[in-house]
């Protein structure tokens, strides 16, 4: 099933998110958060660490989940809460893809709904195949209508 | 046992406040969206961003959880330049646990933020492997220049004692 922007149903799926993280990605985004950790761009100081490489900063997974809800559910939509949980480092050059489940939707107030989605952000490995979570489980309440959020929840 | 030492738990309570020294600016989260490959005309395009009822663009929601840029701190000897509670326990390793975010309302270019952390709990553990564990709660809240509700932030660290099974 895919998410309609106007009105998605339980069980639907978020269209999913794949991303390649390469080191020009981790030194752009390290430079966008101000966060010039050497774990994060620096490949001689990683292996000193005994990493295979630099490591993915796990808030950019945030990032990711956001943008998958964004895009699949449309511009007029807010995320309102977002939890997520680390499971497994991720390193330079490594693939993930972000999903996402519709669980709950809350119309009562046609006004303000809500919907609940349960995500994961699974890194992939030869062919493309599953190895490992780098995020689960991770949860997020989006509120449609209201591109602007509402004040503290 | 032994990890949640009195001095660990005299720490709950504990606050930090940073205020940033200017507005976070519509280019920071143009460049952030540039990072991280999100190419959402509500963070780039002021037109679009009107067309959807905001005054002009606004920021990728999660930039003011992840970004350094208010805390105006220098970086330390890894390069790190952002808030941390500076906590070294020995014997152990640190690992992050995950984050709970809540949003407001999006973030505005002239937002000028102010983040106030606080470690808000701090709880000894055994995990799966039979190694004790202290898990350390924070809690970071987002205001902007008007006392307004911009985000607060969850966070959990977990120190794992190197002597125990993990």
């Amino acid at each position: 099933m895919s998410a309609s922007p106007d009105r998605p149903a339980v069980g639907d799926a978020i269209a999913p998110l794949e991303r390649t993280i390469t080191l020009t990605d981790m030194v752009a985004y390290a430079g966008a958060t101000w966060d010039w950790h050497r774990l994060h761009y620096d490949p001689e100081y990683a292996a000193a660490k005994g990493l295979p490489g630099p490591i993915v900063d796990g808030q950019v997974f945030g990032a990711y989940l956001v943008e998958m809800l964004q895009d699949g559910l449309g511009p007029d939509c807010f995320v309102q809460t977002l939890d997520f949980s680390f499971r497994n480092l991720m390193f330079a050059g490594e693939t993930i893809r972000c999903e996402g489940e519709v669980v709950a939707v809350d119309d009562a107030d046609p006004t303000a709904p809500t919907v609940d989605v349960t995500m994961t952000v699974t890194i992939l490995g030869v062919g493309g195949a599953d190895d490992r979570y780098a995020v689960k489980p991770a949860s997020a309440r989006v509120l449609l209508g209201r591109t602007d959020g509402t004040g503290r929840p | 046992m032994g990890l949640l030492t009195d001095e660990i738990r005299a720490l709950v309570g504990t606050r930090r406040v940073y205020t940033a020294p200017e507005a976070f600016g519509a280019a920071a989260g143009r460049y952030f969206g540039l990072a991280i490959g999100d190419d959402n005309p509500l963070y780039s395009d002021p037109e679009f961003a009107r067309s959807h009822g905001l005054a002009g663009v606004t920021l990728p929601p999660t930039l003011v959880c992840e970004t350094n840029q208010y805390a105006a701190l220098p970086a330390d000897a890894e390069g790190y330049a952002g808030h941390t509670w500076g906590l070294e326990l020995p014997g152990t390793r640190q690992v992050r646990g995950g984050n709970r975010y809540v949003f407001g309302r999006r973030i505005r270019p002239d937002d000028v933020v102010t983040a106030t952390w606080e470690i808000t709990d701090a709880t000894e553990k055994t995990n799966r492997a039979g190694a004790d564990m202290l898990v350390v709660g924070s809690r970071v809240t987002y205001t902007n220049q008007d006392g307004e509700f911009l985000a607060e932030n969850e966070e959990t660290l977990i120190f794992i004692s190197l002597g125990g099974a993990a």
